[in-house]
């Protein structure tokens, strides 16, 4: 077995330069195309021979699906920051010390090679070391990254490729100067600024409303109350089917939701805390006998049906809770 | 609780001392329902502590108690964190400890009998009594009524947001926290309405204290700033704000730096930076009321205005400089993660894997606060009619507290107290209109005018007041509107303390340590796996044994079996708990020489398959997973651990990578000795397992508990003949020893 192993080894390269020219005209190949444009664009044959097996450079490969039918957002949000990574890599090594090149292969020019690997998901950042020269590394696997932790950044993907290569010249990511982002951001500031100052007569008197603030805080306490930051931060879907062909409202289970549920979930707080402000407020202000107990049945029964309602809902998400109020 | 509606009618009564004699009576009532509805736990289990935490500072409390004080504040435990310890004394909130340490030391001097771990374990709920008591008063300040103030304190002395951190055995910070934290809110009130400086002074003592106590002391640090900000934007500078807040701001300082563990944070942490700021706002507001009071020429003031404009920008950009050039420290990580919510789960896996630190659903609320949580709105709706400088507190506490309980569950906590206040000045309101005797005759309607003029008083600033409380108050007509009413207030009383009851006893009574299940036939069955273990390794382990486990079980290791522990919940220091999380994760080979270099004696993990137990290890195990990814990118990768589908199994098609880590051995070893030959059923994730167990090298099975919910490994030394342990087990089976190597062709004599 030993043996066996030791021998194709030994026989790989000789394979290798009977099939095709030299790893060094082949590096020197990519490089001129490297310097022009830069991630390579790769189909199936430029991929099979750029990570052929006796190569003294390294190559970082982006597997993606950038057109819209495959409907990868990772894939696309990835690509400014990947193109960012390589053209700052190759910039800021103009003499080709490092010896790394970066390659993008789409699906739709790599089918192939996407089959012979088994990819089910994409993008995927391959990364082949070298197997000949001075930094080359006994495994011949290419390392793989992963996008599970969510979109990357240049930067971490930057710190990921500089972990797996040996000593040597690792340029660092310059981002452009947003020229565009900082005159607008200045040109909007400015007009802030005069917007302000013109309005100031009209816009003073609305923020020394009362009611207006008392708007603001109840709108605000009701939608944190409901829940809407853990929308927030989970992401939650809106609303979602019941497999039945129909709208489920409401998420099973005590610690999930839905992004509609949490509206009605205000909106109920906010009808039952309006008509305790009427009991409380407003009734005892009504001059007329017959107006005023009309209002307080009415308020009343809101309060009543809204908070059964409302205490309907909660045994549904929490299923052993015992009590109720009659309507629901 | 029922006994307050009855409050309006003792308006009948005319002594006032018959009146604070019930007041008192009635307070009294409350606290002792806010004790006895915190006692589940102990009636049912025993007097034990809870959970985690506890456990430390219980540790922390006896080491108090029997070496002084002294010693406590220089204490330097060698027990955790092996090898490199923890400085104790200067990493935690002494306040919980010296508090009992002194009950205990009082009641020793009246030469009462009494075991610290009582005093412990009751702590919680007696100084619950005592924050009902402060959210009365604090209420008091806020409305006329004496209605509400009885109301919140029985709200506050029943809700679940404040039991569930203060059953009797939770000996936590939170316990006497939360106390401090209403009281220092009633001071400040106190002292911003009177403008003196006992007050102020007073606020600050308390303060000091809150420090001493809780880390959540920044909520007070940001909140009274920020009140005092508004007022200053309102143009409600007065120089009972200047006093009041200078007093607080000086004297808390001061406090708060005694603590060792806070130390210069409150001069040089971004988070105290806003009670910096707005006391140098503050003077200079101050200094400014002062010249125009001097000249009154309007060119001049607006000279000043400008003055103060220029000075505000010049200081914030000073402190933009500072905090860029590192003077100040930056944002604490748990402190960023409330605002940019997405921040810890990309950057500290620590922060986002305690499950107290999730955003809170909806129901969460309602469980926790039950109807308060519609009455609450209405309540600060209320508070905007008059709009005094104390209703201004209320109306920004209920905006960021609801904001903070939204992003962090264990932050209802800080909502809870403004709630009961708030939805008790609502429900109060209602009680006092519908529950009066008089009704008005329908001619008459000229009485609500007094009230109306004292509302535009007091909102000299801000013009109108309310749209629905434009006209006058006239009264309730008809006993009938009364009577339904008042009848519904009471049914959704009667409901709200049967829910505080209901949730109480069932969600926040379990001490987590002692389990309880029911037997078929309806009796109670206690699963007390956890303290078995603890105790065995107290017996028969020497006593400086080193134990490696998930940092959850630290806390309690050293608490009940008195062993040193490699990671605990004081996780201060991210390597060593990446270290053994790439331990529990790793291959064994890899684990060993960890191990080793950490001198290991024993190994112990949770396992609940048997039971069905759902908060064991292997569902945990994807946070050791991320933790040590955190520090080991290379060597331990989180992918490796879910199937090509990218599903997280523990059966037949586990990836090697799971089916070969400690973890992963350690729980399964054995396991399918329970069952006929491949029926192996794992009971929480409901799968079946493989055929085959894991086989264990490198360690070996010292312990397992009754349920198989705690398993203990020994850690084998090395091996006498110095072979490798995989082929010393391999020996020890009688299996064949494998040649490494064969030799080839003829021997050859090597010279060198």
């Amino acid at each position: 077995m030993r043996w066996l192993l030791l021998l194709t080894a030994s026989l790989l390269p000789f394979t290798a330069i009977a099939a095709k020219k030299a790893p060094k005209d082949r590096y020197q190949d990519f490089r001129t195309k490297s310097l022009s444009s830069t991630p390579l664009k790769l189909d199936d044959a430029s991929y099979t021979k750029l990570t052929q097996a006796p190569r003294d450079y390294a190559v970082v490969v982006l597997l993606t699906a950038l057109e819209t039918r495959f409907g990868c957002v990772l894939c696309r949000e990835f690509q400014p920051e990947w193109e960012l990574l390589a053209k700052s890599w190759t910039n800021g090594d103009k003499k080709g010390e490092s010896r790394v090149f970066f390659g993008t292969l789409d699906f739709a020019e790599g089918r192939n090679t996407f089959q012979s690997l088994q990819l089910q998901t994409a993008p995927v950042i391959l990364m082949f070391n070298p197997t000949t020269g001075a930094n080359a590394k006994v495994d011949a696997q290419p390392s793989r990254f992963d996008f599970t932790a969510g979109p990357q950044s240049a930067e971490s993907i930057h710190a990921w490729v500089s972990r797996h290569l040996p000593e040597g010249p690792k340029p660092a990511v310059s981002r452009p100067i947003n020229y565009f982002k900082i005159v607008s951001v200045t040109t909007a500031i400015l007009g802030l600024i005069t917007l302000v100052t013109v309005t100031a007569p009209y816009i003073v008197p609305l923020l020394q409303n009362r009611n207006l603030w008392a708007a603001f805080s109840l709108i605000a306490v009701l939608l944190f109350t409901s829940g809407h930051m853990f929308n927030h931060i989970r992401k939650v879907p809106y609303v979602s089917g019941d497999g039945k062909g129909g709208i489920s409202y409401f998420a099973g289970g005590f610690s999930n939701q839905f992004g509609m549920e949490t509206q009605i979930i205000a909106a109920i707080y906010g009808v039952l805390s309006f008509a305790t402000i009427s009991l409380a407020l407003k009734v005892p202000r009504i001059s007329d006998p017959k107006a005023q107990s009309l209002a307080v049945f009415l308020w009343s029964g809101v309060i009543f049906g809204m908070y059964s309602f409302l205490m309907s809902v909660f045994r549904m998400k929490n299923g052993g809770y015992p009590f109720f109020l009659p309507p629901f | 609780m029922a006994t307050s509606p009855v409050d309006p009618l003792l308006k009948q009564l005319t002594g006032p001392n018959t009146r604070s004699l019930l007041r008192v009576i009635i307070l009294l009532t409350i606290a002792a329902a806010a004790v006895s509805s915190r006692l589940f736990s102990v009636i049912r289990f025993e007097s034990i502590i809870h959970e985690f935490d506890p456990w430390f500072n219980f540790r922390a409390t006896k080491y108090l108690v029997q070496n002084g004080f002294y010693s406590f504040w220089d204490w330097f435990d060698d027990r955790t964190w092996h090898p490199l310890g923890r400085v104790t004394g200067g990493t935690l909130y002494p306040g919980l400890m010296v508090t009992s340490g002194i009950i205990y030391h009082v009641l020793r001097f009246l030469t009462f009998p009494v075991d610290i771990r009582n005093i412990c374990v009751l702590l919680a709920p007696g100084f619950s009594g005592l924050t009902a008591f402060a959210t009365y008063l604090l209420t008091n300040e806020m409305v006329t009524s004496p209605s509400a103030g009885l109301l919140a304190a029985a709200f506050m002395g029943i809700t679940p947001g404040y039991i569930s951190r203060s059953v009797a055995g939770s000996y936590d910070n939170e316990a006497i926290a939360i106390f401090l934290l209403v009281f220092t809110f009633f001071l400040w009130i106190k002292a911003v309405k009177l403008g003196s400086v006992f007050w102020g002074a007073l606020t600050a003592l308390f303060y000091g204290y809150m420090v001493s106590a809780w880390g959540g002391y920044v909520f007070i640090t940001n909140l009274l700033p920020l009140h005092a900000f508004v007022l200053i934007c309102m143009g409600r500078y007065s120089p009972r704000l200047y006093v009041s807040y200078t007093s607080w701001y000086a004297l808390g300082t001061l406090a708060s730096m005694q603590i060792p563990f806070v130390g210069f944070l409150p001069i040089r942490s971004s988070e105290h930076m806003s009670a910096l700021g707005v006391f140098g706002l503050l003077q200079i507001v101050g200094f400014v009321e002062f010249v125009r009071n001097q000249l009154p020429s309007r060119q001049f003031q607006t000279l000043l205005r400008a003055l103060v404009l220029v000075i505000f920008a010049v200081s914030f950009g000073g402190l933009v400089l500072l905090t860029v050039s590192g003077v100040i420290a930056p944002w604490t990580g748990r402190f960023y993660s409330l605002w940019d919510t997405g921040y810890a789960k990309i950057h500290i896996p620590i922060i986002a894997s305690v499950s107290e630190h999730q955003p809170t659903a909806w129901p969460a609320f309602f469980f926790d606060l039950s109807m308060m949580i519609w009455l609450f709105p209405a309540g600060v709706y209320m508070c905007f009619r008059k709009l005094t400088d104390e209703q201004v507190f209320i109306v920004i506490y209920a905006v960021l507290a609801s904001y903070f309980a939204g992003v962090m569950v264990r932050l209802m906590l800080t909502l809870t107290p403004i709630v009961c206040v708030a939805s008790a000045i609502a429900f109060s309101q209602i009680l006092d209109t519908y529950m009066s005797i008089d009704s008005p005759t329908p001619e008459v309607q000229a009485n609500g005018t007094p009230a109306s003029a004292s509302v535009a008083a007091a909102s000299a600033m801000l013009p109108d007041g309310l749209r629905s409380t434009r006209n006058p108050i006239v009264g309730i007509y008809s006993y009938t509107s009364k009577l339904t009413v008042v009848a519904a207030s009471t049914v959704y009383l009667m409901l709200f303390v049967m829910h505080c009851t209901w949730v109480t006893s069932n969600a926040y009574s379990s001490p987590s340590v002692v389990l309880a299940s029911r037997l078929p036939d309806g009796s109670q069955h206690i699963i007390d796996d956890y303290r078995e273990a603890y105790y065995w390794l107290r017996q028969n382990t020497p006593e400086n044994a080193k134990i490696m486990s998930w940092w959850d079980y630290g806390y309690q290791i050293g608490g009940m079996a008195d062993r040193p522990t490699l990671v605990d919940n004081n996780t201060w220091n991210n390597t060593h708990i990446a270290t053994v999380g790439k331990a529990m994760s790793s291959r064994e080979e890899v684990s060993y020489p960890i191990m080793r270099q950490h001198e290991v004696d024993y190994v112990l993990v949770v396992f609940g398959g048997l039971l069905g137990y759902s908060g064991d290890d292997i569902n945990k195990f994807l946070w050791m997973v991320r933790i040590a990814e955190g520090i080991w990118p290379d060597e331990v990768k989180e992918r490796n651990f879910f199937t090509a589908r990218g599903e997280y199994r523990v059966d037949d098609e586990a990836t090697p990578t799971m089916k070969n880590s400690l973890m992963y051995k350690m729980s399964y070893y054995n396991y399918n000795a329970l069952f006929p030959a491949g029926q192996a059923q794992d009971r929480v994730r409901n799968t079946r397992l493989p055929a085959e167990g894991p086989q264990l090298t490198t360690i070996e099975e010292a312990f397992t508990s009754e349920n198989w919910i705690i398993r203990i490994y020994k850690v084998k030394d090395l091996d006498n003949f110095g072979r490798d342990h995989g082929s010393a087990v391999a020996f020890d089976k009688g299996n064949k020893k494998k040649r490494a190597h064969k030799r080839k062709g003829a021997r050859t004599l090597r010279v060198e």
